[in-house]
């Protein structure tokens, strides 16, 4: 048994351990180096994956059950800097917690550890086991406000949803273990060319239980309600790394186990993009809470996402991946500045940030380029990232997939530019300028940076992402 | 001995209890219960297929069910209880603060 390929999540484990610890038996020490210690050891995890891809370490441990291959390190990478991004973005907003400052940074490693497993499940027990490990966390986190009644209500809320996906989710995989007789995603591989009714059904439930996490359009309903009760920097982190983990998960099982059966799963994904792109702009457009508006621009980023998936071929999970990176920077940076106002103001309307400007240059320039890099407009992330989504459909022939996407592309563009037009036309109501901390800068700037980049030098992000996906090349298009 | 469709017909009858059961209840604890019988529908379903294809995958999945339903149950206990103490309501209808 070969540990160096579980070392990242043995590391991780240790780390938040650590910080526990010391946060229950040194109580004194300070909550600032509590999440120093974890955006550093953190980082250090980030090397080794990275160190791990250079050297080509890859394989199974306990019989297929956890696998490490390019995939997994991808997204474990993915999960780890949003993570640190995350940590830092949410310094000044734990230093304000009444209570439970340091098992904040607990629970994040936490659900972070649940998400790197998530990124190497590799059958249907380990696919259970680490979707509930991170949501268990999250449960939490989301509720973590204890006296404030929004974020009781949004807690209660995503549990009862999340444990019902769960539920579905145990049904689905005892249907399928007792009609294949086998968990393990490889062997239901060479079963599923023969469909049977336990099967269909089984992956269903699974279906709708990974529609749950991802949010798509018709198991979205606790998305809203969540993102607007929760902490913001909850909110931000819920909204990135447990999208990206299970996306990980349902590449592996439509493009990797079930892709003999590709025609027939195909049309589902496309209708569930069409519907969840359509629902999530039309929506978006008569908010009036910041929050809930990224919320419902999320379900229709995941639309987005999902036309990479109805591709089904090579380019498009290498478009899926790309996505994510794009949607990283800029939905992480839009909350940035959401966390940032609404720790100054208590407040998260969109009227709030009217004349943002005035106050703030920095900040109302970087949600200007986030929120245009949300809508696509070239020549940022975004744009690069739905063309590169778009071409991949428009090769396998999904033109009226494709032509729904772009009808919306323009619909989006109209409500993220009511906020830019707000920051940037609009009075604001007072002027005192808003000061911004180090690390918050340092997170506004990585998403800047990230931003631009992605938009302007995409290659060696796009080669990333095609080397990883490279366990998909029997979908290769000829 | 007793035929695997009598097994399968009880889960299925447990699942969609349940599920009608979350849907249609209002009453939190109610509904934490409702989700239970899911999750049981499930692990008796692994159990009797375990048992009639002699393997032991099934047992061994169930018991991670059994411990996930647990912490389940620990964790939306919790959230209750911190609902319960702002709102003194166990009713789901009654949550309205956050709406469109």
């Amino acid at each position: 048994m070969n540990l160096t390929l579980i070392s990242p999540e043995l590391w991780m484990t240790l780390l938040s351990c650590v910080v526990l610890s010391i946060d229950f038996l040194a109580p004194q020490f300070s909550k600032k180096g509590l999440a120093t210690l974890s955006i550093i050891g953190m980082a250090l995890i980030m090397l080794h994956l990275v160190a791990m891809t250079w050297f080509g370490v890859q394989g199974t441990l306990f019989n297929t059950m956890f696998v490490l291959d390019p995939l997994a390190i991808f997204f474990k990478i993915f999960i780890l800097f949003s993570t640190i991004l995350l940590l830092l973005a949410s310094l000044d907003y734990v230093d304000r917690l009444p209570h439970f400052q340091g098992e904040y940074y607990y629970l994040i490693l936490f659900t972070a550890l649940g998400m790197m497993f998530m990124a190497s499940a590799n059958d249907l027990l380990s696919l259970f086991i680490t979707l509930e490990f991170s949501t268990f966390g999250f449960y939490i986190l989301v509720a973590y406000l204890r006296e404030d009644v929004k974020s009781n209500e949004a807690g209660i809320k995503f549990f009862i949803l999340g444990v019902l996906a769960a539920a579905l989710i145990a049904f689905g995989i005892s249907l399928i273990y007792g009609d294949t007789g086998t968990i393990l995603f490889y062997e239901i591989a060479k079963i599923s060319p023969k469909i049977s009714i336990g099967l269909v059904i089984g992956l269903l439930f699974i279906f709708i239980g990974i529609g749950f996490k991802i949010g798509a359009f018709p198991f979205h309903a606790w998305i809203p309600d969540v993102y607007q009760g929760a902490p913001t920097p909850v909110t931000a982190y819920l909204s990135i790394a447990p999208k990206a983990a299970a996306l990980c998960l349902s590449l592996r099982i439509a493009f990797a186990t079930l892709s003999d059966l590709k025609p027939d799963w195909v049309w589902l994904i496309a209708a569930i993009s069409i519907f969840s792109m359509t629902y999530g702009n039309i929506t978006a457009i008569a908010q009036k809470n910041m929050k809930r508006l990224l919320a419902y621009s999320g379900i229709a980023q995941i639309g987005n996402i999902l036309i990479g998936m109805a591709a089904g071929t090579k380019m498009g999970s290498d478009a899926v991946l790309f996505y994510l990176l794009t949607y990283l920077f800029a939905n992480l940076g839009a909350f940035v500045v959401v966390i940032i106002y609404s720790n100054m103001t208590q407040k998260d309307n969109i009227d709030d940030l009217s004349g943002l400007n005035r106050r703030s240059p920095l900040m109302a320039f970087a949600m200007l380029l986030f929120l245009l890099s949300l809508a696509g407009v070239p020549p940022l992330a975004g744009f690069v990232g739905k063309v590169y989504v778009f071409l991949a459909a428009v090769e396998q022939g999904l033109y009226l997939l494709v032509s729904i996407g772009l009808i919306n592309v323009v619909i989006s563009f109209y409500y993220y530019l009511i906020v830019v037009k707000k920051m940037y036309a609009v009075e604001p109501e007072e002027m005192t300028p808003i000061s911004l901390s180090i690390p918050l800068r340092l997170v506004l700037y990585a998403g800047i940076i990230g931003v631009l980049w992605l938009g302007i030098w995409p290659k060696p992000f796009i080669d990333w992402s095609v080397s990883a996906t490279h366990i998909f090349t029997h979908l290769m298009s000829q | 001995m007793i035929p695997l469709s009598y097994y399968v017909v009880v889960s299925t009858l447990m699942f969609v209890i349940g599920l009608v059961g979350v849907l249609v209840r209002r009453n939190f604890l109610i509904i934490l219960y409702s989700i239970e019988l899911m999750l049981n529908a499930a692990n008796i379903n692994l159990v009797a297929f375990s048992h009639y294809l002699s393997s032991m995958v099934g047992q061994v999945l169930s018991l991670f069910v059994i411990t996930i339903a647990a912490g389940e149950a620990a964790i939306g206990l919790a959230i209750i209880v911190v609902l319960f103490r702002k709102r003194a309501t166990t009713n789901v209808d009654e949550l309205n603060v956050l709406k469109w």
